[in-house]
This record gives C-alpha cells, structure tokens and sequence, in this order.
C-alpha cells in the first residue's frame, strides 16, 4: 500500500484494508474470508448509533493537542462531545508528571440554515482568522463534517487561501461522518492530515525517540509506566497525538521507531511515516501483559541499539512482577474449584484482540468469544498467531451494537462481562461485569493496564469484579430490559442483518 | 502558547455563530433529549451514525455526568446513514429501521428525530412514518442540526408532540402541566420537576412533569386537560404554551424561574393561589410550616454561611433560569453581592430586556449584577477576569480558571457539569437553597 500525501484524504477503511463491521462466527472462517477477500459488509435492518467518523474519536482528542486549536466546521451539535476540553487533563495532578502550561481551545463555526442554503466558506474563513488571532496557536486543525461535505464546502480551498494569511499550520481534516460505515477512517483521516501537513523532513535523527501512538483507552498511567521502562534503557516515548504539542508531531520523522500500543489505530502514521521519512515500524505486539511487554521493549531495543540494555531491564522488571503475576494466578485458580478456567468477555478493537486473549492466558482465564469493533486485512497474520495459540473461537464483529452486545452477553454467560459506557444495559446481569478499561483523563493507578505495572494492576481489577455482583443482579431484576424477550429465545446475534451489502 | 490574547476592542463579529464552547448541542440533540426523558418513549434517530452516541457526552454525561438511560445512546435506534444513503435517499433504511425497532424495543411511543442528512438529502421522513401510525404510537420531530440548538430542538419535540398526538380534553381543576424545564440542558431538570411537582400536590395542586412521570405517553396526552401551563423559564416553553392556549385554549403564566430557597418559593405558591383560586388558609399554612423548618435548618449552615462566604461578591454563569434563581436566593437569603451574571443558553431578543429586569430588580444587595448574554466560552473568560470576585457559580467550564485566574470558590450549577453527578439532585423549592449551601460548604470545607 502507498499513502498518497498528494490526495485531500485517505482511502476509506472499506477500501484501504476491506473492512467490515458485521460478522459472527468462527475467527478461522473470518480470516479465512477476509483474506480470499469474499466478505463483503452487510447493512443492518435494526441498527443502533454507534458513533461517526467525526463524532467517536477525533472531536474528544484532537482538541487535547495543546498549543493547537480545533475548528469543527458543523452545525453546534457535531463537537458537543469536546465540552469537556477544560477539564478532561486538568484533572491529572501534576504531581504524576501532567505540565501545567497548556490551555485548550476549539471553535465551531455553528453552521445554520442559512449557511446550508449561501454556502459556509466564508464563516470558516473569518473562524480561522478568529482562532489565530485570538489564541495564536502553533496549528489549527479543521474538521469536516456530514454538513459541510453535502452542502459542498471547499475546505481545501480555503485552506490554500487562508494558509497565507495566518501564522498557524492549517490541517483539514477530512472526517465527514458519511464518508464511511467504518469509524476507524477517522484515524487515517487524521494521520493523512498529520502527515501531510505537520511531519517535517528530518533535519537529524533522534536515535532515543520512540514514537507512540495511542487510543485514549490507555491511560495516564499507562504513559507513565512506558515512560518509566523507556528511560531506564535511555529512550524517550513521544507519545501522540493525545494531549502532545503540534512539535511532537512535527518531529516524528526523527524518531528511531514508531511502537504500537493499538495496532490498527497506528497503522496509517506508522506506514506514512515509513514511507515518507523512513522510520521503521512494528506492529505486534503491544505492551500489554508480562510477555507482551517484554517483546515489545525487545523489539523497540532491536531498532535503537538497546539489545542488551533491556534484557537486563526485563530480567529486573520479572524479579519484581512475575510472582506478582503468579498470585493473580493462583486467585484466579482458586475463584474457579471445579478446576475450569473463570470464563470472561470483552468488547474490543482488533488491536484490544490481539493483547487481550494472550493476557487472558496469563491470568489464566479464558473467554468464550470475542466481540470485536470492525475487522480488516491489517492485522491477519497476528490473528492467525492468536488462533494458533489459543484456539479457534467465535467472533462477533459488531460496533457497539448494544442489542447484539446484550444477546451475546447472555447467551455466552460468562462469569465476568467486561463493557464500556457504549454497550447499553449488558451490565445488568445475574453475573459479574465491569469495565472494559478506563480514559486517558483517569490518573488513578488502579485505571492502569499498560506494561508490567498495568499486567498486575488490571489483573487485580479483573479479580475485583468476580467478589460481588450486588449491583448488576439488583439492576437487573428491579430495571426493564430495553428490548422484547423473544430477541434473547432466537439464537443470532445478526438477527436484523441484511443479506447483500 | 498558555495564553489568552485579548480580544480587539470593540471589534464587529460579523459571524456571532462562530464559538468557544457554546453550552448547548444541536436542535436534534435537544429532541433527543426530550424524547429520552419521556419514560417509555423510544427515539429513532434518522441521522448520521454519530448523532446519538456524541450527545451522551455532550449532553447526558454533560449534565451532571448522567448515563442516557436504557434508550439513550448506544441502546438509541439509529439508521446510521452514509454516503450511498445521501446519494439514493434514506427512506428504505428508516422504513426498515422503525419497523425492527417495534418488533425488537420496549416501549409505549416512538420518536424518529430527523437530523441533518435527510434533511439535506430531501427524505420524506413525514411520508415515511404515517405508514405506521395506524400500527404504533409514533411521532416524528422533524428537525436538523443545522436549525438551532438543543433549546431549540425541546420547543420542536413539543411542538411535534401538540401537533401530532394530542386532542381535545375536559379541563381538570387544579391540574397543571409543568414547562419550561428543558431536560439536561438544566442540570437539575429531573429533582426541579418533582420538587414542584410536590410542592403543588401539597396544596392541592396536580402537576404533570410530562418528564420522567412513569407513563410518559399518558402524561403527554394529558397536557390539554390542564387548567393551567406553568413556564418556568422566560423563554424556553414560552413557545409550546402559546400554541396550547391557541389549539386547547388553556392559559399560561410565565414564572421567569424554578424558586430557590423559602422566599422565592411562598411568594410562587402565593401567586398560585390567586391564580388558581385555592384554598388561602390551605395554602398559607402550608408556607408558614415549611418557612418554620427551613429558617430552623438554616441555622444548621449560618456558621459557616458566615465563615465562608460571608457577603460574597459573585459571579453567575448560567442558562437564563438557573441565573435568575441562584442570583436571587443568594442576594435575597445568603446576603450576597451578585456582581456579574452571564446567560449562556442565548434567549432570543425579544426576551432578553425581561431577563434583564428578573436579574437586577427586586434584590437585596445594594451591588446589581452586570448581564451579559454570552455563547462564547472564551469572551466569557475575558468577561469574568474583569471583575473581582469571591464565588463562580457557573459550568464546570469554570472550574479551573475561577481557582486559577480568578482566586475564587467555584461550583458547578449549570450545563455542562462535568465534574458532579446529578441524580435528582436540586436547589429548587424550600430545601434548595440549604441544598444549594452543602454544595458549596463542600468545596469550602475543613476544620477552622
């Protein structure tokens, strides 16, 4: 694949990798499919909001970008989500390392009836005046949306046009909510702009940075313990793009390496950034887990000269969590005396799959399925690797499709269900269910999931959560279920599918 | 990079859409809402994929960290249009959506919410949803982002509601329909409605919420059998009263805010009396009780009233009838000295000389506040830094820069609060204002 910096945007996900988002069955039957490129993606009859290009991921974070300011060229209610920009790292003490020169800011330019009838070129224009001339910012980023691309707006010109005018870096962004069924596009869209825009050709290499993209499912936590493991063997991360300066993502053409924390989420940045600047990649596999973690500062030490600096860091780093480790283990063993393994289920991203079941292993339980967002052709030989390790299982392709989640929950009944605010009522159950991880805002160290601090930390949490079920049964049996009983009695989760694409 | 460049003086914005920050969603996201916080209605929205799940954090999580319920976000029905649906139409994907929502969703009424995409691509959503209206009870809100804010969007679900669903009806005595409290948008919506909703059943007085009474679509039908709408708002659910006496011929008085604390609180009920013709002795009993107990409880705050904030200047940012409560109790109870008040929730015009007066008449404190109407997230900042002050009663958009910029105390009492969660919490009725006190001796709070 070639990234086209030359285009407006990024191919959409369905186009660029044959992504899908409606699937159930086996994992092998899937990877088999996707990989003859026979699966095509299916529409839905019943259908729940589950998010947009614009409105899952890009409205939160690329406000956090924090001498940069975010224009959402939409009507008022397409960046509601960033309301929270004030506070959302404000609330981490700087005590845990959060710098405190920084203040966010975003603009909608609020486009009305009017606009949609004369056209909202020129409100856009005097926007990105407006934010330059009030908060002078290093870059401003334009994000588009469903509005703007029907009504026809020529971001692009008024980039070129503007551009002169304004000391800032103008970035559109090209995330009409439309554009794709896959909300993942958001991602590559963002790079594309990133890329394009932003990345300067590297005036010298900087053998010790470390580029680290990462999902605002990780946590500040998280941050800190990769920070903490890449010092100790004298590298730097430069985490992005979350709450990062716009230098940071001008300088990721320096770096040594771009490292995975989520795969799939990375994958566009770290091919651009290969093809354009030469910064070599991986992606498999991510710091999650004792080994996952080791092998992840392994092959970050292959590409920055530390073979030897971290194997003497990993050898200290076991001394201290393995027993750690081996006591969740032995928790988990003793929660299950019939000798099975406690049984637990998680939603996921396709990255989330392939850290999550081998984590599973080394906390020694298992999951009955997997649910996974979307499924593309990115990651197939690492899924393959997953099945090679832990077996067929059954995989339900699904973006937060709370009905479907709520079905699959309790016909696999495991004894822990693990979801995010996104998954409806699957909470509410005879058995345990918590949360699938917490937000990058969340400086707790309980929140932690990341590296060996987060393997230990996340495992205690998983056993919190199998000690007391009072309040899912409570909420269960004194709350109506959203939908009808015969939805649970029929036994396909894709019930409401539709046939042809 | 850290700072904040003053604005040009006096500089003409010729774009005043164009914001930091604006406090409200979108006129969908206002339906939305509405729609949500009628129990047992189920919103289809026939939008873009992302219409539902952003409003959960920009308007459930936003008001006092609220989950969307069992028929909020996620769980929300949504033909998730893309681009081959803006090129060939929508309507197939709603036809099939609304019938899989009947079969498949609890519920007594359903809402198809149309938002920017159909609107734009031409969808006849109206055509759509009358194929099933001899099936289920259904309404269809037929908005756009596009058309206005989530204040917007509650006046248009009202209005969709009036239109669509609801007949003439005798008239019940001493029945009243509560409006003007718009779900979310004002935080303490859900504990504002039933403290009313209490406050008139004791003296006799059957009020329907309409929002979160347990059988939403028959607290809808009921609307035309009141004797009288209550607005509590100067503005929001003006609209909706208006057509009400124009299609059922019921009256309406306009109370420009919830009351705060015991004063504002008698003086309501007294006013009701005379409206409503009830029973005098009834009524002033009732006051003289409830006045009783409050002034005694308060002495359980005065101490720290007085160490805390004693005669604090503050500063108000709010939507219209939040502002117009708190700076009242505080100036007419607590002896404050209300310096700045600035209305966020952009009332239209012609109301904004009435908001004015319910914000600088009828006060205590010899300081009147400075009113500002004000959207923009950043000239607010600016508004704010030129005034001294000792309380912020604001957003949680506030909560840092009162500490940081300002030296003041800060609490969060208006959209969005993203820092306390707001169950049925409320400072409305006699309590609230002792309510009101724990609130903010809780961010005071320590040994002296």
């Amino acid at each position: 694949m070639t990234i086209d910096l030359k285009a407006n945007t990024c191919p959409n996900r369905e186009q660029r990798a044959g992504a899908i988002n409606a699937y159930y069955g086996k994992a092998t039957d899937l990877v088999r499919e996707v990989r003859a490129g026979s699966l095509v993606n299916q529409e839905r009859e019943f259908q729940q909001s589950s998010g947009c290009v614009l409105n899952f991921y890009l409205t939160t974070r690329v406000v956090t970008i924090r001498d940069a300011v975010m224009i959402v060229h939409a009507p008022v209610g397409c960046s509601s989500t960033s309301l929270l920009y004030r506070e959302v790292y404000r609330r981490i003490p700087p005590s845990e390392g959060r710098p405190t020169d920084f203040d966010l800011h975003w603009l909608t330019t609020n486009i009305d009836e009017k606009d949609v009838v004369y056209g909202g070129a020129d409100k856009l224009r005097h926007a990105i005046k407006e934010a330059q001339a009030r908060y002078n910012p290093e870059a401003i980023f334009i994000l588009a949306s469903c509005t703007s691309g029907i009504i026809g707006e020529d971001i692009e010109g008024v980039v070129a046009e503007v551009q002169a005018e304004v000391e800032a870096t103008l970035v559109p962004v090209h995330c009409e909510g439309i554009r794709s069924r896959i909300i993942q596009t958001a991602y590559d869209a963002f790079w594309h702009g990133v890329l394009k825009y932003l990345v300067r050709k590297p005036v010298k290499k900087q053998p010790d940075l470390v580029n680290i993209a990462s999902m605002l499912s990780y946590t500040w936590q998280d941050r800190q313990e990769i920070t903490r493991l890449l010092n100790r063997i004298g590298l730097r991360p430069n985490f992005i793009p979350e709450f990062a300066t716009v230098e940071q993502l001008r300088i990721m053409g320096e770096a040594a390496v771009t490292a995975p924390i989520c795969p799939t989420y990375t994958d566009y940045l770290s091919k651009g950034l290969e093809q354009e600047f030469g910064v070599p990649y991986f992606m498999y596999p991510s710091p999650v887990g004792i080994d996952h973690t080791d092998e992840w500062l392994r092959t970050i030490a292959r590409f920055t000269g530390k073979e030897r600096e971290v194997e003497e860091l990993i050898r200290e780093e076991r001394a201290t969590w393995v027993p750690k480790m081996d006591a969740i283990r032995a928790d988990f063993a003793r929660l299950r005396p019939d000798g099975k393994k406690v049984e637990i289920l998680g939603s996921l991203g396709q990255g989330r799959l392939l850290t999550q079941v081998p984590y599973f292993e080394e906390i020694g339980v298992s999951s009955p399925a997997a649910i996974i967002q979307d499924f593309d052709n990115l990651v197939l030989d690492e899924v393959e690797q997953i099945i090679d390790q832990a077996g067929d299982f059954d995989v339900l392709v699904n973006t937060f499709q709370a009905a479907e989640l709520s079905h699959i929950t309790r016909s696999y009944d495991p004894d822990v269900a693990l979801t995010c605010p996104f998954q409806g009522s699957a909470y509410k159950r005879e058995k345990g269910a918590t949360r699938i991880h917490a937000l990058r805002g969340d400086a707790r160290r309980w929140s932690a999931q990341a590296g060996y601090k987060g393997a230990i930390a996340y495992g205690n949490f998983l056993l919190q959560s199998l000690k007391n079920k009072a309040f899912q049964k409570t909420m269960l049996a004194k709350t109506p279920d959203t939908y009808q009983d015969w939805w649970y009695e029929q036994t396909d989760p894709l019930h409401y599918i539709k046939k042809e694409a | 990079m850290g700072t904040v460049t003053a604005l040009r003086p006096k500089e003409e914005n010729r774009y005043p859409g164009i914001a930091e920050a604006p406090r409200f969603s979108c006129a969908l996201g206002g339906a939305y809402m509405a729609t949500l916080a009628t129990f047992g209605a189920v919103p289809i929205l026939h939008s873009g994929a992302g219409c539902g799940m952003s409003q959960n954090f920009g308007q459930n999580f936003a008001a006092g960290l609220n989950g969307a319920g069992p028929q909020g976000n996620t769980s929300t029905p949504c033909s998730c249009l893309v681009e081959e649906h803006a090129v060939f139409g929508g309507e197939d994907k709603l036809r099939a959506l609304i019938q899989s929502t009947t079969e498949l969703v609890r519920g007594d009424l359903f809402a198809v919410v149309s938002g920017c995409v159909p609107a734009l691509i031409g969808d006849d959503v109206g055509a759509v949803v009358k194929e099933f209206r001899e099936k289920v009870p259904i309404l269809h809100v037929n908005t756009a982002g596009f058309v206005g804010n989530s204040y917007k969007g509650y006046e248009q679900y009202l209005d969709a509601v009036i239109d669509q669903l609801l007949t003439p009806q005798t008239v019940v005595r001493k029945r009243v329909n509560l409006l003007g409290v718009v779900p979310y948008q004002h935080i303490f919506w859900k504990g504002n409605l039933q403290v009313l909703k209490d406050l008139l059943a004791a003296v006799g007085v059957e009020a329907n919420m309409i929002f979160t009474e347990p059988d939403g679509l028959e607290a809808l039908r009921r609307i035309p059998s009141a004797e009288l709408n209550l607005v509590f708002s100067p503005w929001s659910g003006v609209p909706a009263a208006r057509k009400l006496k124009e299609k059922f011929g019921t009256p309406f008085a306009v109370i420009p805010s919830v009351p705060v604390g015991p004063k504002d609180t008698s003086q309501f009920l007294q006013f009701l009396a005379r409206r409503l013709q009830l029973r005098r002795s009834r009524v002033e009993a009732y006051i003289a009780k409830e006045e009783a107990r409050t002034y005694r409880f308060a002495e359980y705050m005065a101490d720290i009233a007085m160490m805390a904030l004693p005669n604090a200047y503050t500063a108000v940012v709010a939507d219209t009838g939040t502002a117009i409560g708190l700076t009242r109790y505080g100036s007419n109870e607590l002896g404050w000295l209300p310096e700045i008040v600035i209305v966020t929730d952009d009332p239209p015009e012609e109301s904004r000389e009435e908001i004015v007066r319910s914000l600088t008449e009828g006060l205590e404190s010899a300081v009147k506040p400075e009113v500002h109407f004000e959207i923009d997230a950043h000239k607010i900042r600016l508004l704010l830094r030129e005034h001294t002050v000792q309380l912020v009663l604001a957003s949680s958009l506030e909560k840092y820069l009162a500490v940081d910029e300002l030296d003041a105390m800060q609490l969060s009492v208006a959209f969005p609060a993203y820092d306390r969660l707001i169950v049925d919490r409320t400072y409305a009725g006699y309590r609230g204002g002792l309510a009101l006190m724990e609130d903010i001796a809780y961010k005071y709070g320590g040994p002296l």
